[in-house]
């Protein structure tokens, strides 16, 4: 233990709880603090998930590790009020360790409390500071949060902390407590300590009826779709939208594999709606994806020629905005908003009565049997598309073969790893992300080649547009064309190990 | 990326210790995670943080392969400076080095996994020219080397800078006034003259001054106690001329 927080116990006041912690260690009196302290995660809390906290205070942005109440890095910065990128923070240690957990979501701020706190420093023998005690005195407006101490070790001096932990509890009758006063802050503020997941994960049964079983799952993936439009509309960070589409997709996946979970007509609908909602998103993604790309993109190109690539950029930025705009309306609309209230009810109701208006024909039959004959209906459909494929192939069937491939990896994530055994579903997992990668480059490839080739005019006749910019563009469509067919060549032998025979075999075994 | 800087002279009381402590708590003050090596057997920059000079296993489990010099590191009262204490036991140092292969290489080694969690690692060295100093040369980015005005000092600096750039490529020396008394005019003479042959001499040093010399009684930095006054005023500019040197960005305005 190197850091703990405690609660004081009915009619206890901070001031006493001081006095009394006077009385029985040796403490020097610190100061007395008093301001603001903001929290910041991303929407889906990655660093409360890695035992991390971010938080603003006194002119600084602090990142700490909560366990032992560490300083892991610290930058000085006014209060950021809205969304912060790694790449919008000074240039620094701050910058350097959180530009990899964040990647490209943006820090928001979570709470911000108002905060009394008097700092008392726990002394040894010779006088040193051995541990640091915070009597807080937290508010969240004008709401008092309850008062706790804080305390934690000076590194190296875990015994101490140690023996100040007894005191606390024996002594002094304090609770301690496993919430944080950020939790505890968010929690008051009505929002959810640790964010909002993007990832799905439902336990199931193998004997559940499959429409039980898809009502679940499929609402889970709602929630998902749900809690990301305003981020999405808002343009908080690029997650939010690539998060929506998945969840999207993954649905659709669920509709068309379980189709007879569902009844026909109603199902039908959705499914139009959902290829709707799909679509409208789809720009708007592509041209995202094609910023975070770009400098990748351009360090395809000779160094010489790079800078005359950014009257493309400024061309893509543009459409961008067009595409955010169009997408903000279809997410705004009420077609978007009867589309998901329609859809939760139907859920409702299928995953209510089994035998009801929502039900089709398989609703009864139980989900691992269900799953399981999919499963390996889409491993033998790949294997046969992918023995087909040869070096000259149109990227057409690459194409299909890696819309097929995400099917069975939703399905395998879904489905077979809550009911499956682990030591089957995880190599396959794995050996398919690989044959995926390779199949995601080559199709990326083909797409920002037949963009580029599309935007020639465009750029030709922009403000900054030259023919040097042309030629630049005609330099970069040569060097993706040329990581296109790299793609080509390792695809056989990952593709070999996807469809080995061992584990065709494992596939029969398990899945049908 | 840590910045490795040693508190180094060949001779003993002429203020590496104050300045390891000083410019290691201002480092520390700017926001950056650092730690602070006592390599002293005197082990006066410990006593000066109130811990105990005391190493487990002594200086010879610590140099050895695989050791974890983590776990040897005690928080200081200063929030983000930490202490790798001294231990009695590192006045035999040069004996230990000398049975590995590379004994230079060693100290390199011992830092090497404290690299993630530092951004300034100070040396804090016994004054000496032995296997030790030439493991800290090896261990340094740059050292920091406090110069008494004298009339030996240049030739002092030279030596020095021959050493240094004849053996190991890449490490930079810092020296800096030490102890001086602006009155003197013999200080005063010294001090230009050598600034303007050595390109090392930094223009900020640090003057004789009573602080200084109390820090031993009031054992902490002279942030601790005085605060506003010259020592610590000097301090202030000569670590923003370190940083300047190393060509670090610039710290942040306080």
């Amino acid at each position: 233990m190197t850091a703990g927080d405690y609660l004081l116990p009915e009619g206890m006041t901070l001031a006493d709880a001081g006095k009394a912690v006077a009385e029985l260690l040796d403490v020097r009196d610190g100061r007395t603090l008093s301001g603001e302290r903001a929290y910041y995660d991303t929407f889906d809390g990655r660093l409360h998930e890695a035992g991390r906290v971010a938080v603003w205070e006194n002119g600084w942005l602090i990142l700490q590790e909560v366990s032992a109440d560490r300083v892991l890095a610290r930058a000085q910065l006014a209060k950021p009020g809205g969304p912060l990128l790694a790449g919008d923070l000074p240039d620094g240690p701050l910058r350097a360790s959180l530009s990899k957990p964040l990647a490209e979501r943006a820090l928001l701020p979570l709470v911000e409390i108002r905060n009394r706190e008097r700092l008392l420093d726990v002394l040894d023998s010779e006088r040193k500071t051995v541990v640091r005690m915070r009597l807080q005195q937290p508010a969240l407006g004008r709401r008092r949060l309850r008062p706790r101490i804080h305390v934690a070790a000076v590194r190296g001096y875990d015994k101490e902390l140690r023996r100040v932990d007894e005191t606390l509890r024996a002594e002094l009758k304090l609770e301690p407590t496993n919430e944080t006063l950020m939790d505890e802050a968010v929690a008051a503020s009505g929002a959810r300590p640790g964010g909002t997941p993007s990832k799905v994960h439902v336990a199931l049964r193998r004997d559940e009826p499959a429409a039980i079983a898809a009502a679940s799952v499929l609402r889970a993936l709602l929630d998902v779709t749900q809690a990301n439009i305003d981020g999405a509309i808002a343009d908080l960070d690029p997650e939010f939208l690539h998060d929506l589409r998945v969840s999207v997709r993954k649905a659709r996946a669920v509709q068309r594999e379980l189709r007879h979970v569902f009844e026909p007509e109603a199902l039908s609908r959705f499914r139009a709606d959902f290829r709707w909602l799909q679509q409208a998103t789809g720009d708007a993604r592509d041209l995202d994806v094609y910023l975070l790309d770009f400098d990748d993109m351009r360090a395809l190109v000779p160094e010489p020629v790079r800078p005359d690539l950014d009257a493309l950029r400024s061309v893509l930025a543009t459409r961008r905005a067009a595409a955010r705009r169009r997408m903000a309306r279809a997410l705004r609309s009420e077609r978007t908003a009867s589309l998901l209230s329609d859809w939760s009810s139907f859920l409702g109701r299928l995953g209510d009565d089994v035998q009801g208006p929502a039900a089709g024909r398989d609703a009864e039959r139980p989900i691992a049997a269900l799953a399981g004959e999919r499963i390996a209906k889409v491993y033998a459909r790949m294997v046969k598309m992918g023995e087909a494929i040869g070096p000259d192939s149109p990227a057409a069937d690459y194409h299909e073969l890696r819309k097929q491939g995400k099917e069975l990896r939703y399905l395998l994530e879904l489905f077979g790893a809550p009911l499956f055994r682990d030591d089957v579903v995880k190599p396959m997992v794995s050996s398919l992300k690989a044959l995926q990668d390779v199949l995601g480059r080559h199709q990326d490839r083909e797409v920002q080649a037949a963009t580029l080739r599309s935007l020639g005019d465009a750029v030709a006749t922009a403000a900054d547009g030259s023919p040097a910019a042309l030629m630049a563009m005609g330099a970069l469509v040569e060097r993706l064309e040329e990581d296109q067919y790299a793609a080509r060549e390792q695809f056989a032998s990952t593709f070999e190990k996807f469809a080995s025979k061992h584990g065709r075999k494992r596939v029969r075994e398990t899945f049908e | 990326m840590t910045t490795v800087l040693a508190t180094y002279n060949i001779k003993g009381g002429v203020g590496k210790t104050s300045a390891a402590v000083n410019l290691a708590y201002l480092a520390s003050r700017d926001g950056a995670r650092t730690l602070l090596w006592d390599l002293d057997p005197q082990g006066a920059s410990t006593y000066l943080f109130r811990v105990r000079p005391k190493v487990k296993g002594g200086g010879r489990k610590l140099l050895r392969r695989g050791s974890d010099p983590a776990r040897q590191i005690k928080g200081t009262d200063h929030e983000g400076l930490d202490l790798l204490p001294a231990d009695f036991s590192y006045r035999h140092m040069d004996l230990v080095l000398e049975r590995f292969k590379r004994p230079t290489r060693r100290l390199a080694r011992v830092i090497e996994p404290l690299r993630d969690d530092y951004d300034y690692v100070f040396l804090d060295c016994p004054p000496s020219i032995s296997l030790v100093s030439e493991s800290v040369f090896e261990a340094a980015d740059a050292l920091l080397v406090p110069v008494i005005p004298a009339t030996l000092s240049s030739r002092t600096l030279e030596q020095l800078e021959g050493l240094v750039n004849g053996e190991v490529g890449g490490l930079q020396i810092l020296a800096f006034f030490s102890m001086f008394d602006a009155r003197k005019r013999l200080h005063r003479d010294v001090m230009e003259g050598m600034r303007a042959e050595h390109a090392s001499v930094l223009a900020s040093g640090i003057p004789a001054s009573a602080e200084v010399e109390r820090m031993g009684a009031k054992r902490t930095v002279l942030a601790g106690f005085a605060p506003n006054g010259r020592a610590a005023t000097a301090y202030e500019a000569l670590w923003r001329d370190v940083r300047e040197r190393l060509g670090q960005y610039p710290s942040p305005p306080q």
